[in-house]
C-alpha cells in the first residue's frame, strides 16, 4: 500500500520549525534588542532552539512506519486543533517577514512625554550610584531629577546625551526634545523619557525620529508655562540609530 | 502607520518574551502528568481541612502547571480520594504559586519586586479561604459531574476493604470482579481499586519521553494560540484606545480593579505569561488593579470555566467564581486604599 503523507504531522512540524526560526531570526538579524531587554535575550534564543528541536522530532515521525499517536488522555481541547495550528503558522510566517521597529516620537507624544509631571513611572527601590553630570545618560538625568526636581540645582552642569528627536507641537520652533524609551523587560513596558533642548536656530534642521547627540550645559527656562531644566547646546550632531535604541 | 508599527512591535515583543515561559510551563506540566503518581503524594498530606487547604495551595511548587494544566491534576487528586480542601486549594493556587510564575512575574516587574510577593500572598490567602469554605461540604459528590463523582469515596466512616477475602464481607452489595487473587469490588474508590489491581504495564523510558513530547506539543499548540490572541488584545488596547479613556478608567481605585478583573476574565491568558500582559498596563493602572488581574485571572477565566465544567457542576463553578471575585476585589481594594504601594 502506498504510504500517505500524514498532514496533521506536517502542519505540526511546520508550525514548530517556523516559530523556532522566527525567534532565532530576530537574534541573527539583531532585532531582538528592539523587542526585549538584553538580560532576557538568552531566554528567547533558547526557546527558539527548543522549538526547532521539537519540530525536528515531530518531523522524524513522518518517516516512521506509523506516526506516533500516544495520547496521555487528560487533555481537553479548547480550540479546534486546526484553528490553533493555523493561528500559530500565520503568526510565524508574519513574524518571519515583518521587521519590528523601535517606538518613535509619535508613540512618545501619545504617552504624554511633553508633560513634565509624569517624569517616570519607575519607583526606584535601590540607591543608584552618583554619576558625574557629563556621563549621565538621559535616564540617569531623569532619575536624578526625580529625586531632586529643582532645575536651578543643575544650572551650568555639563550634559552629553544621545536620543531621538521629538517636536512637541505646543513648543516654540526653536525647542525640541531629545528622548529615549526605557525598558525594564520588553517593549510592552517601554516608557519615554526626554529633556528639552533650546536650539539657536529652527528645529526643522533635525526632523522627528532622527537621532542626535547633544553636548552643552544645563539651564532653567520657562517652557509651556512651567519652569524646566533645558539643555543649552554647544554642539548638536546627527548620529546613526544605535544598535540598541533603548535605555535601561 | 506609526501606530500600526507600534502595535506590531508591542505584539511581537509580548510573544517573544512569553514564549520561553510558556514552553517551560507546558514542559513541566507534561512531565508531571506522565511521570508523577499523585496517589503517593496524597498519602502524605494532612487530613485536617485547614492544613490540607494550605498544603494544597502550596502543591503548585511541586506541580508548576498553569490554569489549563491544573484542572486535570485537581480532578485526578479528587478521584484518588484527596480531601476536597486539598484539591480546591490546589486548583485555585497552583497556577500562581509555583516557581515558573514566580520567576516570570519577577522578570516582568523588576521595578516593583513587591508585586511578586503581593501576588503570591493574596493568592494563597484567597485559595486557603475558599478551600476551607468548601471543606465544610463533607461529601463533594453533589458538586461534581456524575462521571467524576462515581469514583469518589463515600465519606461514610465505615471503610470497606477493596479485596474481599473472607466470606462475611461478601454480604455487602455492589459490583464485583472475580480474579484469581480474590474478589475485587468495582465501586470502590479509584485509588483502592487501582491499588488492588496488578501493576499497570511498565512503559519504557523511550515511550515516556515520546508521551511527554506529544503532550507538550498538544499544549503548546493550544496555549500558543491563546497567547497570540491575548497579545493581540493587549497591543490593540494600548495603541487603539485613546490614552485619556484608559487613564480615566485606570486611575480610579474601584473602576481600575473592576476593569482589570474583567480583562483578566476575558483574555484568559496563561498564568505563566500573564505578568507580561499586565506589565503593558502597569504605567496606566493602579497597582491594586494590576494585582487583581494577576490574582484573579489564573483562578477563574473564560477559558478555564469550560475546563472546570468538565469536573464540577455549574453551581460549584459559580460558587468558586463568586467567592474568588469578591475576595480579590475586596483585598486589592484594600491594597489600593491602605498601602502607598
Amino acid at each position: 500500500m502506498k504510504r500517505m503523507l500524514h498532514w496533521p504531522t506536517v502542519w505540526d512540524t511546520l508550525a514548530l520549525l517556523l516559530w523556532g526560526l522566527m525567534l532565532l531570526r530576530y537574534w541573527w538579524s539583531g532585532r531582538l534588542a528592539v523587542l526585549l531587554h538584553p538580560d532576557y535575550h538568552w531566554l528567547a534564543i533558547g526557546a527558539g532552539w527548543v522549538l526547532v528541536g521539537m519540530g525536528l522530532w515531530r518531523g522524524v515521525t513522518l518517516f516512521r512506519p506509523s506516526p506516533a499517536s500516544a495520547n496521555p488522555g487528560a487533555h481537553i481541547a479548547l480550540l479546534p486543533r486546526q484553528w490553533s495550528l493555523m493561528v500559530l503558522l500565520a503568526i510565524a510566517v508574519f513574524g518571519l517577514i515583518y521587521v519590528p521597529r523601535p517606538f518613535a516620537s509619535e508613540a512618545a507624544l501619545a504617552r504624554g512625554i511633553a508633560d513634565p509631571v509624569a517624569l517616570t513611572r519607575s519607583q526606584p527601590q535601590q540607591f543608584a550610584r552618583q554619576t558625574p553630570p557629563a556621563e549621565r545618560s538621559l535616564i540617569d538625568w531623569i532619575r536624578t531629577l526625580n529625586v531632586y526636581p529643582e532645575p536651578d540645582a543643575y544650572t551650568d552642569q555639563p550634559v552629553n546625551v544621545t536620543g531621538f528627536v521629538i517636536h512637541p507641537p505646543q513648543w516654540d520652533d526653536n525647542y525640541l526634545m531629545v528622548a529615549r524609551f526605557v525598558l525594564t523587560c520588553c517593549a510592552a513596558d517601554a516608557y519615554p523619557v526626554g529633556l528639552p533642548v533650546a536650539l539657536t536656530g529652527d528645529r526643522t534642521e533635525f526632523p522627528p525620529d532622527s537621532w542626535i547627540s547633544v553636548q552643552g550645559a544645563m539651564q532653567t527656562e520657562t517652557l509651556d508655562g512651567q519652569r524646566r531644566l533645558v539643555i543649552a547646546p554647544q554642539e548638536v550632531l546627527t548620529v546613526p540609530e544605535p544598535q540598541n535604541p533603548y535605555e535601561f | 502607520m506609526s501606530q500600526l508599527n507600534q502595535g506590531l512591535t508591542l505584539f511581537l515583543s509580548l510573544l517573544v518574551e512569553a514564549t520561553p515561559f510558556l514552553l517551560l510551563g507546558v514542559a513541566f506540566s507534561s512531565l508531571l502528568a506522565v511521570l508523577v503518581d499523585e496517589r503517593k503524594l496524597i498519602a502524605y498530606t494532612p487530613k485536617n481541612p485547614v492544613l490540607a487547604a494550605i498544603s494544597g495551595s502550596l502543591f503548585g511548587c511541586l506541580f508548576p502547571v498553569c490554569e489549563c494544566g491544573n484542572v486535570p491534576v485537581a480532578r485526578r487528586l479528587l478521584m484518588q480520594g484527596a480531601p476536597s480542601a486539598l484539591a480546591i486549594g490546589f486548583l485555585l493556587a497552583a497556577p500562581t504559586v509555583n516557581p515558573i510564575v514566580f520567576w516570570a512575574t519577577w522578570v516582568a516587574f523588576r521595578d516593583q519586586p513587591a508585586m511578586v510577593f503581593w501576588r503570591v500572598g493574596l493568592t494563597i490567602l484567597i485559595s486557603v479561604t475558599i478551600a476551607c469554605v468548601f471543606s465544610v461540604q463533607k461529601d463533594m459528590r453533589p458538586f461534581l459531574q456524575p462521571a467524576i463523582a462515581r469514583y469518589l469515596p463515600n465519606p461514610d466512616p465505615k471503610p470497606e476493604p477493596a479485596l474481599v477475602g473472607s466470606g462475611s464481607s461478601l454480604l455487602s452489595g455492589g459490583d464485583f470482579l472475580l480474579q484469581s487473587t480474590g474478589t475485587l469490588k468495582l465501586d470502590q474508590p479509584m485509588m483502592a481499586t487501582l491499588g488492588a489491581t496488578t501493576a499497570l504495564p511498565q512503559q519504557s523510558w523511550h515511550d515516556k519521553a515520546q508521551a511527554v513530547l506529544e503532550m507538550m506539543l498538544q499544549e503548546f499548540r493550544e496555549l500558543g494560540a491563546v497567547l497570540v490572541f491575548g497579545s493581540a488584545i493587549a497591543a490593540t488596547v494600548q495603541v487603539a484606545i485613546p490614552r485619556e479613556w484608559i487613564l480615566a478608567l485606570g486611575q480610579g481605585p474601584i473602576t481600575s480593579i473592576l476593569a482589570m478583573m474583567l480583562l483578566a476574565w476575558v483574555v484568559s491568558i496563561c498564568s505563566t505569561v500573564d505578568s507580561f500582559f499586565a506589565l503593558s498596563f502597569s504605567s496606566l493602572f493602579t497597582s491594586g488593579s494590576i494585582l487583581a488581574f494577576l490574582v484573579f485571572g489564573p483562578m477563574i477565566d473564560l477559558k478555564n470555566i469550560s475546563l472546570l465544567l468538565t469536573t464540577f457542576k455549574g453551581r460549584a463553578v459559580m460558587y468558586l467564581f463568586v467567592l474568588a471575585a469578591q475576595l480579590t476585589f475586596v483585598l486589592t481594594l484594600a491594597v489600593n486604599s491602605y498601602t502607598s504601594w
